[in-house]
């Protein structure tokens, strides 16, 4: 081998070896912005998913009460709510498929839709931030849908790593009523699905993972077809297992429009 | 043990074919692929033979890895045509032989194309014309086929003109079909061009080593900083025709006439990059095509390897310009329908290129004229504005899911269109605004800027050359999406 072809590759190999040994560590934080990890770490020694047929889920069996300690209230489940009402949807770029859908859902039941779409986002990305707390006070939800963790699914040590977030957005939803839609799997996760199920009340989080979908080009986003009937399950399963659910009947049309979009790039604070 | 055992099954996984992840030149999986293979390659590529074995192997595993058993038909297309071109070459053979053999050639090449790019395209038209019941077939594109079947038809025809001599061995055919860094996407490789190389045995200079990883670099910075970045915004627009205003619809096609030049032209510089470092060269593919003046202009700047290749295998052998003013525009016309189909099976790329052929001959029409008009900077200004609205606006029919789709989001850029909507989008889109403006300033900069800084990395010491890298590294990382987004022209 040449110098410069023994050159180039000890390039190479440095930088790589710099970014492998990096995302076996926490990225450090400048300014406030927290460098994004090259997750080789976890490429090399995370577990992986699963053979096709295997179909895992997050361990939804927590001890939750039935009843939700929200602030110094308790709130009870009640029997379908069928008042129209304002829901603001948010999340991270799964709401391109699953808003078009919500928003017939919504139109056809007289409820109002917001969508609040922050690309690439986390719940580190949203507990972070004061932006959900801004959404809530300027649209006054009656109701909260959420899909995030979708970019969390290969986070490794997420428990101690992203807890504090989960509960900040729990924390910033206060009492309104609120479903969580877990991520679509399209690998094994490292712990966000069980995250997410730990810090919520049974009947508040739609475990996706083990539901099959068509997938787009990028191999992570359901198509939109296939975001539709995701929808499609989500309120089917609502008014049997949703601690609060709301009238949802299915609508006529595929998908209508929201009242409002709201989208963020994925580098806004 | 456990450990052992997560990374052996880790690095197994990566390296079994995984549709969703196709192999990338700007994945982590390619670069640790690469680190693997450039000492090899640096040991045998003096001993010619055990490069070609070593390389071609690599290309095909490469394949494989974006396309799993398709690599097989790979394989037997270049047994095929290269056991063709050497029965043919066979001295005393007729000439009707010769052609019976490029047509069985041809046939196969163009008919497993056909296969799987057309046959559903051919069976919805049959559909539609005679309300026939025909299942679309359940058929994947074997990615990158359109480019090898060029590759493979040039090689055959060259050989039959007697432009090229056949290679004496499968294992250079093989070799030149299955090059890796332009196997998925191009530049579509001539033989005439490409063969010659491999025997001659070139070492890459220091130079060539260090160009090659600035074009890695540039076209990394281009596909998976620029392009990957400013579709989320375009997809938006794409995605829900005339759900924007008319201001934010102008806004995304726009940004799609960028991110498709990005996105090509980066995985180009990289294709080229890397076969520097091998020391082979790849012609140049894009020459700042958005610095055009006319459609005639443009076609000779972007994607240069096709438009060349349609000019040397469609548009001459139809009469080229040889035949008088009416054929020679009916010749452009129907090049560029040829160049239209071979980006898709759907009406929109066949209007597609009928409008770049359209566009072609009226150009031609009237170059007397225009020809005679002053030649200042505000005409200059005016013929640019109105190439590059033109290729704008044909760009959405090659982005929108379908033609309807692509009628209703020119259509929304009339509706509701005000410049009130300026400030509120600079605000909430300030990252896609600033990078539009990177590649739009660096596409403006004079072609010895990016010579000058291309040689001025080269001469930059090692540690500054690994700063750079680390950089660009960390800024695809943190612009990136959930995922990586495959190469547009992946697809074709």
């Amino acid at each position: 081998m040449t110098r410069h072809y023994l050159s180039l590759w000890l390039l190479l190999l440095a930088a790589f070896a710099a970014f492998a040994i990096a995302s076996a560590f926490d990225m450090p934080e400048v300014a406030g912005h927290q460098f994004k990890s090259s997750e080789i770490y976890d490429g090399l020694f995370g577990q992986r998913e699963p053979a096709d047929g295997a179909v895992m889920s997050a361990d939804t069996s927590v001890s939750v009460p039935d009843t939700v300690l929200a602030g110094d209230r308790v709130v009870f489940p009640v029997p379908c709510d069928t008042a129209a009402q304002t829901i603001m949807l948010f999340g991270d770029s799964m709401l391109e498929g699953l808003g078009p859908r919500l928003a017939a859902y919504a139109e056809h039941n007289g409820h109002t839709l917001y969508t609040v779409m922050w690309y690439s986002s986390t719940s580190e990305v949203w507990g972070r931030s004061d932006k959900l707390k801004s959404y809530i006070e300027r649209i006054k939800p009656t109701y909260i849908i959420l899909c995030l963790g979708a970019n969390e699914l290969i986070v490794s040590d997420i428990a101690r790593k992203r807890e504090k977030y989960v509960r900040k957005i729990l924390a910033d939803i206060d009492t309104v009523p609120y479903l969580w839609i877990g991520p679509p799997n399209w690998r094994r996760d490292t712990g966000i699905n069980d995250l997410i199920a730990a810090n919520t009340p049974k009947g508040t989080f739609f475990l996706s993972d083990g539901m099959h979908f068509e997938r787009s080009k990028d191999g992570a986003h359901p198509t939109r077809s296939s975001a539709s009937e995701w929808l499609d399950s989500v309120m089917r399963w609502m008014p049997a297992n949703a601690l609060h659910p709301i009238r949802m009947d299915v609508p006529e049309r595929a998908t209508a429009r929201a009242a409002r979009i709201y989208v963020h790039q994925p580098d806004e604070k | 043990m456990s450990v052992l055992t997560d990374l052996c099954n880790n690095i197994a996984a990566h390296l079994a074919y995984n549709p969703a992840e196709p192999m990338l030149f700007s994945s982590g999986t390619f670069w640790a692929l690469f680190l693997v293979f450039m000492p090899l390659y640096g040991l045998l590529r003096s001993r010619l033979w055990q490069m070609l074995v070593f390389v071609t192997a690599f290309s095909f595993f490469f394949y494989y890895k974006s396309s799993g058993l398709f690599v097989l038909l790979l394989a037997a297309t270049s047994v095929f045509d290269w056991t063709l071109s050497r029965v043919m070459s066979r001295p005393g053979r007729s000439r009707r032989f010769r052609r019976m053999c490029v047509a069985a050639s041809l046939l196969a090449s163009l008919g497993i194309l056909a296969y799987f790019k057309y046959a559903n395209f051919f069976l919805w038209n049959i559909n539609a014309m005679i309300g026939g019941n025909f299942q679309p077939l359940d058929l994947v594109l074997p990615v990158g086929i359109s480019f090898y079947t060029f590759q493979s038809v040039s090689y055959i025809i060259d050989v039959y003109k007697g432009r090229v001599a056949p290679t004496e061995t499968w294992l250079e055919y093989a070799f030149f079909l299955s090059f890796f860094p332009a196997l998925v996407a191009g530049p579509i490789v001539r033989a005439d061009y490409f063969l010659p190389q491999i025997r001659q045995n070139r070492h890459a200079t220091r130079s060539e080593v260090f160009t090659g990883l600035w074009l890695i670099m540039l076209g990394v910075v281009k596909k998976a900083v620029i392009a990957d970045y400013i579709a989320q915004y375009n997809d938006l627009i794409f995605d829900a025709p005339g759900a924007y205003s008319g201001f934010e619809t102008l806004m995304g096609i726009i940004g799609y006439t960028m991110q498709i030049y990005c996105d090509f032209s980066g995985y180009s510089d990289m294709a080229i990059g890397i076969a520097m470092i091998m020391g082979f060269s790849l012609a140049r593919n894009f020459n700042f095509p958005y610095r055009s003046q006319n459609v005639g202009e443009f076609w000779h700047r972007w994607h240069i390897s096709l438009s060349t290749w349609l000019r040397d295998y469609i548009y001459i052998p139809l009469g080229g310009n040889r035949k008088g003013t009416a054929r020679t525009y009916l010749n452009n016309f129907i090049t560029m329908l040829v160049g239209g189909l071979w980006h898709g099976a759907a009406w929109k790329f066949v209007f597609w290129g009928a409008m770049h052929g359209g566009g072609l001959a009226v150009h031609k029409a009237t170059k007397p004229v225009l020809d005679r008009l002053p030649d200042t900077w505000w005409m200059r200004a005016l013929w640019w504005a109105m190439t590059m609205s033109f290729v704008a606006v044909l760009w959405v029919f090659f982005r929108a899911s379908s033609f309807a789709d692509s009628v209703e989001i020119i259509r929304a850029v009339g509706r509701d269109f005000s410049l009130a909507y300026a400030p509120a989008f600079a605000s909430a889109r300030m990252m896609w605004l600033v990078l539009m403006l990177v590649i739009i300033v660096a596409h403006a900069m004079p072609e010895g800027f990016w010579d000058k800084a291309a040689a001025a990395f080269v001469r930059s010491p090692w540690i500054v050359k690994l700063l750079a890298f680390v950089v660009v590294v960390q800024l695809v990382l943190e612009l990136r999406t959930a995922d990586v987004a495959p190469f547009i022209y992946f697809q074709f």
